[in-house]
């Protein structure tokens, strides 16, 4: 986003709603750092910020690759130019009932880098794709993050994709039950190299539906899910039950 | 995107926070879901959620009513929404299980809650997307009693300056514990916020 310095008479108000703190007040007029706006459009809702001069405005390029790396990521209301999905992610579990992408012998994991609150470069996000590679893991192919491979065997990324930063990103993908702890291992540890935080979901089959699955191999490594979870309830049909 | 999960606090501060969504599966039933869409939207409305929106017109706390959200949804519509009370919640599931719509339901919340009214409605669940917390340079994140407000966000929408504001505005009598939970909500686009929950959390910023 851009401010227009002829309209805007830096009152502020706009700089706490910035999801990444890119505002600042400049010789008294609103100033966007380019190099740190996702792009995520908050400042120039009008329902919103009620900026009272309405004086942001889209940059032309926001759009166009690879600018609008940053918007797809970033933007709720805006769809893929790439994958003319909207979001960030997949139907993950909410459709699982009836696509049974994560079935019994699976589970799924997503690293959804990024979230919350500290935004991602893919920078970041290569470190991650690149400590996973020794796994020869396949991304989820609806996942839009698949259109920013450049060598996807490798986890590296295009150049174009390693300039931009968004607010989230996620990393998806299905494992044997068996890789389940080397995987989650190396994630761990190569988010110690990180200059941001991941939050981490696995998708797992209910076997008793009175029940929540248990892993316990995950408490070995200090992992305990929490209280609130996202459960799908098998209402969708056809059914996928193995 | 998971956008529903995470979101952080004491099970007491989430009892009742629940997320509803109702997703039809692209090339396996999303065509002609439209009509059982607005089957379920219907109820949602009737039922009464505690935040709804649409990215077509914002949220009914930016401004437009739920008819203003309904006439203008598009063919096939997105049914998502939050409840702030289990009761609200079960009869939105009861209702959506006698119309037998065979749409993918999820329900975000505590665990505990969602398998009791699994068992009360003969609902078998399918699978969990389960949130194991916050990884990596997590120095960097904001203090906890922030990301419990922010994170009912889950499109990372709401700034952390904001509940900052928010909170600091509560403390010294600027806004109530609903005003501030409103003004958090707006940034939120997809209406999965729960404003009660917000106040409730502001609440206790209020000096005695």
């Amino acid at each position: 986003m851009l401010v227009n310095k002829e309209l805007c008479i830096g009152c502020g108000l706009c700089i706490p709603y910035c999801p990444v703190s890119a505002i600042t007040i400049v010789n008294k007029k609103a100033v966007i750092d380019q190099d740190i706006c996702t792009e995520c459009g908050t400042c120039g809702r009008k329902n919103i910020v009620k900026c009272p001069t309405s004086a942001f405005y889209d940059r032309e390029d926001v759009t166009k690759h690879p600018r609008s790396i940053r918007k797809f990521f970033s933007d709720p209301t805006a769809t893929h130019v790439e994958t003319k999905v909207p979001g960030r992610g997949t139907e993950e579990v909410k459709t699982n009932d009836v696509t049974g992408r994560v079935d019994k012998k699976h589970y799924g994991i997503a690293i959804e880098m990024g979230r919350p609150s500290v935004a991602a470069s893919y920078r970041d996000v290569e470190k991650m794709t690149m400590a996973l590679a020794k796994f020869n893991i396949e991304y989820e192919p609806c996942n839009p993050i698949k259109f920013l491979f450049e060598d996807e065997k490798k986890g590296t990324l295009t150049k174009d994709a390693l300039e931009q930063r968004v607010i989230s990103t996620i990393i998806e993908f299905n494992v044997e039950k068996d890789q389940l702890v080397p995987v989650l291992q190396t994630i761990l540890e190569t988010g110690q190299t990180l200059d941001t935080v991941f939050s981490l979901d696995l998708i797992a089959r209910f076997n008793n539906p009175t029940k929540m699955p248990e892993i316990p191999e995950l408490l070995e490594l200090g992992l305990e899910p929490r209280p609130n979870n996202k459960i799908n309830l098998g209402m969708g049909r056809p059914l996928k039950e193995a | 995107m998971s956008h529903s999960l995470h979101r952080r606090g004491s099970k007491c501060s989430l009892k009742d926070d629940f997320v509803l969504l109702v997703t039809p599966a692209v090339n396996i039933n999303h065509k002609d879901s439209g009509p059982k869409l607005w089957k379920i939207l219907n109820i949602v409305t009737e039922v009464g959620p505690n935040n709804i929106g649409s990215y077509e017109t914002g949220t009914i706390y930016t401004g437009v009513t739920i008819d203003d959200i309904r006439n203008n949804m598009p063919e096939t519509p997105r049914v998502r929404c939050c409840f702030d009370s289990k009761d609200s919640m079960f009869e939105v599931l009861k209702r959506i299980k006698e119309e037998d719509l065979g749409l993918s339901i999820t329900v975000s919340g505590l665990n505990d809650d969602i398998l009791d009214m699994c068992q009360e409605l003969d609902i078998k669940p399918h699978s969990v997307n389960y949130s194991f917390g916050i990884h990596g340079a997590t120095e960097k994140l904001p203090p906890e009693e922030v990301l419990e407000v922010l994170t009912m966000c889950g499109h990372g929408m709401i700034s952390k300056n904001l509940v900052a504001k928010a909170i600091d505005q509560v403390k010294r009598g600027k806004k109530t514990p609903h005003e501030a939970a409103v003004m958090v909500a707006q940034p939120c686009v997809c209406g999965i916020f729960n404003v009660s929950r917000a106040e409730k959390l502001f609440s206790k910023y209020i000096e005695k």
